[in-house]
């Protein structure tokens, strides 16, 4: 098919403007990743002379080492409870009519539209109104309620594409329904379960405004002492923490990409 | 062989109804899926439920597996009562039309599952799975996972699953309809086989009319959710109870006419200008009046369009169909203005041509003409 | 025959949690009504003060500084992300547009954190862009960037960017591409079947992307607070200022029920608009 001038001029400035809004999504942390090299503690572009010493002194820094092992018990065990009581009501939801079915539903699902600090400020409101201590449960709390969403809509677009003829062939062959959930149903819906838990505790990972209200010196996660340091210091540390934190998150994202093709998951195919 | 077929064959009580449907309804919000239903399907028989999608041949089907519970009236399984009685208690095989085979499982595994579920020991699994996977003729296949199958490779390694647990019942639910055509005759032919030499009582859901004249012992035609017809492939055929079965099952040519006069054994009637006296197989014909006339095309034959009797047509259309023609002729007393007929393919005819109908002296059905519906 | 089995076993993690969070929102509106005792961490009676406080200017501003926010980034993010969006489902190679896919992506999973201090560097008077601009001679003078409704727009779109983008995407592929060949056929050129066919028919894609900016960026909280540096205050910030900065956690509260129902009430007129575009769209 011949072009005219005008398809090619559309067609290049098509090329234009994406390779802007890609270069304008990657550039801060081209920038940041520049800056964590900057060999002085005060920002400068160019910088003057480069160095490694931030990376070191991110790793040494203990808040950080504290912040991280905090998130990695929230994420893990907040995306657990998020996957058993999300994967859950998603089974119920998809399968039954039940009393307050809309209403539990709404309630399960409003933190999507309730802010982060929202959540918080009412959780924190409430395990002090109840006198509980603020130990890391209080945290693991906000973000099981702030995660849930996820997992259950993950969940429950997999239940809804489920055969239930698979279900209707096992009973029939003599399964008794614990027996089909466990040897069928389970089995096929691996996938879902394990992208919503994944997803779970990325998020939970990155959560940072629910927590700044309910955490404490000794449960606070690895964003809160990343804000803490930022305060405090000027030193591009936090550059190169920066640097180390994009880099697992990719290999992350690469590897759900490389199973599950993002593009399914997402529902942009 | 025979060892075979006595591992699989269900235990022979010596009574003749397998199946017994006393007044099964079912509604979905509001909406009646199937009205009161009486069925008794014979021991070792191959029933069909036929009829056009939405019509509650699947609706039943899932009534006798358990996967759907009756409004009311009950439902028996070899003089069971299991009305009540969830499906992994039922004691039924069932092959689906996407086979449902579980895409996690080898094919033994996929054939063993319903043993597993009866706790059935090792070795006895080991062996019953061998038999079965030899019957359906796919012993190779054991550990291959069903994607890795043809599409009848996959519905024979269902039927094995369904057989495997030797099942008071077999169900089977449009299992044809994802094959392509020549695959799909001869697997009815070796499904037809494996159920005759086994004696299994069969219950098989198709909307395909021809697959249901070949197949089965029994047919019952249904619609709206209800049973028009039940009987042979032969009566329902040849001799269809009303105005749907005579439409649905094979070709049919509808003639406006009025019935003038009828006796016992002859009807009088008036096509457009055209006087007839015809003997039909009907018991009971309609009053007097304006009634539809029913000719299958193979009973019409072409005839000079001066002879007395015969109806005016004209060709529309010929089409070749390798063996035969079919004749599409404009008739202006056939009630949807055309008429069919199959010809010699050398006998085709020029659009255009007038030609006669001639409409044989027995045979023919006459329907009052308010039971059309579809 | 239990014709509901698991239900009570499923359902009730689930049920628990939901309690947690109505009792957490009933906590939020009971204290929302109490007096704030200074000094002490328990509030005082019932009253309705809080909310008359609430009429104050600098409250007033806060609101309307959140809902301009909210409107130009949703606006510019719509801007940006629908031309991405638009490539990623039209790209030609798969490869294209998996690394559209997961560039756009990647930002999602690095937290607010990371993110807002990226565009600090960026942003900054010695940052990135006023230096580079300065070098070659474009200003002499470093632009005012940070601590400036422009820089947190600037962050707030880099912020939302990639669920809009999903959200478009999810949206432009969902239309069927017969329908375009169509209008091609009939002699539509490129730019009249955009605007007559693509355009019109992800219209409810877009509106679902705006309201969900929309309550992004109402909810964003590290990157007013950081790159606003307190000069450009939001209804999240302010909560966090009266709740930490002087303990007024009844304030606080009704701080925040005042912006949820109005994040409600918003939210509720773009699913009217999205149910009435429907409503078009299936005649």
């Amino acid at each position: 098919m011949r072009k005219s001038v005008l398809d090619h001029l559309l067609d290049w400035s098509g090329r234009i403007v994406l390779i802007s809004i890609l270069g304008f999504v990657l550039l801060p942390f081209v920038v940041v990743a520049i800056a964590s090299l900057n060999d002085g503690a005060i920002l400068s572009f160019p910088p003057k002379s480069w160095s490694l010493r931030w990376y070191a002194n991110a790793f040494e820094y203990r808040d950080f080492g504290a912040g991280l092992v905090n998130s990695l018990r929230i994420a893990a065990v907040g995306a657990t409870i998020a996957l058993i009581a999300g994967a859950g009501f998603a089974y119920v939801f998809n399968r039954y009519d039940f009393m307050f079915k809309g209403l539990l539903n709404t309630v399960l699902m409003s933190p999507l539209i309730i802010p982060n600090f929202t959540i918080g400020l009412g959780l924190l409101i409430l395990s002090t109104a109840a006198s509980l201590p603020r130990s890391i449960w209080l945290v693991i709390a906000v973000h099981v309620v702030i995660v849930l969403p996820f997992v259950v809509r993950s969940v429950y677009v997999s239940l809804k594409n489920f055969e239930r003829r698979y279900e209707q062939a096992a009973e029939s062959l003599g399964g008794t329904p614990l027996h089909v959930l466990l040897t069928i149903t389970l089995p096929l819906l691996l996938p879902g379960l394990i992208s919503g838990a994944l997803f779970a505790a990325i998020l939970s990972f990155n959560e940072f405004t629910a927590s700044l209200y309910v955490v404490n010196q000794r449960t606070q996660t690895l964003p809160v002492a990343m804000y803490n340091y930022v305060r405090e210091y000027a030193d591009p540390t936090l550059a190169a923490l920066s640097v180390i934190y994009v880099a697992p998150v990719a290999a992350m994202l690469l590897l759900v990409h490389k199973f599950f093709r993002l593009e399914k998951v997402l529902n942009v195919d | 062989m025979l060892t075979e077929i006595s591992a699989i064959a269900p235990q022979d009580t010596g009574e003749d109804t397998a199946v017994q449907i006393d007044g099964v309804s079912k509604s979905f919000s509001g909406t009646v899926a199937l009205e009161p239903i009486r069925l008794k399907v014979r021991r070792g028989e191959f029933l069909t439920l036929l009829g056009p999608s939405g019509c509650g041949k699947t609706t039943l089907l899932n009534l006798i597996a358990g996967f759907l519970e009756a409004d009311e009236g009950e439902l028996f399984i070899d003089h069971d009562l299991v009305t009540q009685v969830p499906p992994h208690q039922r004691k039924i095989g069932i092959v689906f039309q996407n086979y449902a085979l579980f895409p996690h499982m080898s094919v033994a595994q996929n054939v063993a599952y319903g043993l597993r579920t009866r706790r059935v020991p090792k070795a006895e699994t080991a062996e019953r799975v061998r038999e079965a996977l030899a019957l359906v003729k796919l012993e190779d296949f054991a550990d291959r996972r069903p994607r890795q199958l043809s599409g009848g490779q996959q519905q024979r390694v269902a039927l094995a699953r369904a057989l495997v647990i030797r099942p008071r019942v077999l169900l089977l639910d449009e299992p044809f309809s994802a094959l392509d055509r020549n695959l799909r005759s001869a697997m009815q032919v070796e499904l037809r086989e494996i159920q005759s030499r086994l004696g299994l009582t069969t219950v098989f859901v198709t909307h395909d009319q021809s697959e249901a004249l070949s197949m089965s012992d029994r047919i019952a035609v249904m619609s709206r959710g209800r049973i028009r017809q039940i009987g042979t492939p032969s009566q329902i055929y040849d001799r269809p109870e009303n105005h749907f079965v005579s439409t649905f099952v094979g070709d049919a040519n509808l003639f406006a006419a009025t019935l003038l006069e009828k006796t016992d054994a002859t009807a009088s009637l008036d096509i457009g200008t055209t006087r007839l006296s015809l003997a039909t197989f009907q018991e009971e014909l309609p009053e007097p009046g304006p009634v539809t006339l029913f000719v299958r095309p193979e009973q019409c034959s072409l005839t000079d369009p001066d002879q007395p009797g015969a109806i005016a047509a004209t060709v529309a259309l010929s089409v070749y169909q390798g063996s035969y023609a079919e004749l599409h002729l404009d008739c202006s007393v056939a009630e949807n203005g055309r008429v069919m007929l199959r010809v010699p393919a050398s006998e085709a005819m020029e659009p255009g041509t007038d030609v006669g109908i001639a409409l044989p002296e027995r045979g023919p059905a006459i329907y009052t003409t308010t039971e059309r519906e579809t | 025959m239990s014709k509901r089995p698991f239900l009570g076993w499923f359902a009730s993690p689930s049920i628990l949690i939901a309690f947690g969070i109505a009792a957490s929102f009933l906590a939020i509106v009971q204290f929302s009504l109490r007096a704030h005792i200074p000094g002490a961490l328990d509030p005082g009676g019932f009253t309705l003060d809080n909310f008359t406080t609430l009429w104050k200017t600098v409250y007033g501003k806060a609101f309307v500084t959140t809902v301009l926010l909210c409107w130009w980034t949703a606006l510019f993010t719509l801007l940006i992300g629908y031309p991405l969006a638009y490539a990623m489902v039209r790209a030609k190679s798969a490869r294209l547009r998996s690394a559209i896919l997961l560039i756009s992506l990647t930002p999602l999973f690095l937290g607010e954190i990371v993110r807002t201090y990226s565009w600090m560097i960026v942003l900054g008077n010695r940052g990135f862009l006023n230096a580079t601009l300065m070098q070659l001679g474009v200003i002499d003078r470093p632009l005012d960037l940070m601590f400036t409704m422009t820089g947190v727009v600037i962050a707030l779109v880099h912020f939302t960017l990639p669920i809009v983008v999903v959200m478009l995407a999810a949206a432009l592929s969902h239309i069927d591409r017969n329908l375009e060949r169509a209008a091609t056929s009939l002699g539509a050129g490129r730019i009249r079947c955009f605007l007559t066919v693509t355009l019109p028919l992800s219209i409810p894609g877009i509106v679902t992307a705006t309201s969900t900016a929309f309550a992004w960026t109402f909810s964003a909280f590290a990157t007013p607070q950081m790159i606003g540096g307190g000069k450009v205050q939001t209804i999240s910030t302010l909560v966090y200022q009266v709740g930490f900065a002087s303990f007024n956690f009844p304030l606080a509260a009704s701080l925040s029920l005042v912006g949820l129902l109005f994040t409600i009430a918003v939210l509720a007129l773009f699913n009217t608009g999205i149910h009435r575009l429907e409503r078009i769209g299936a005649h």
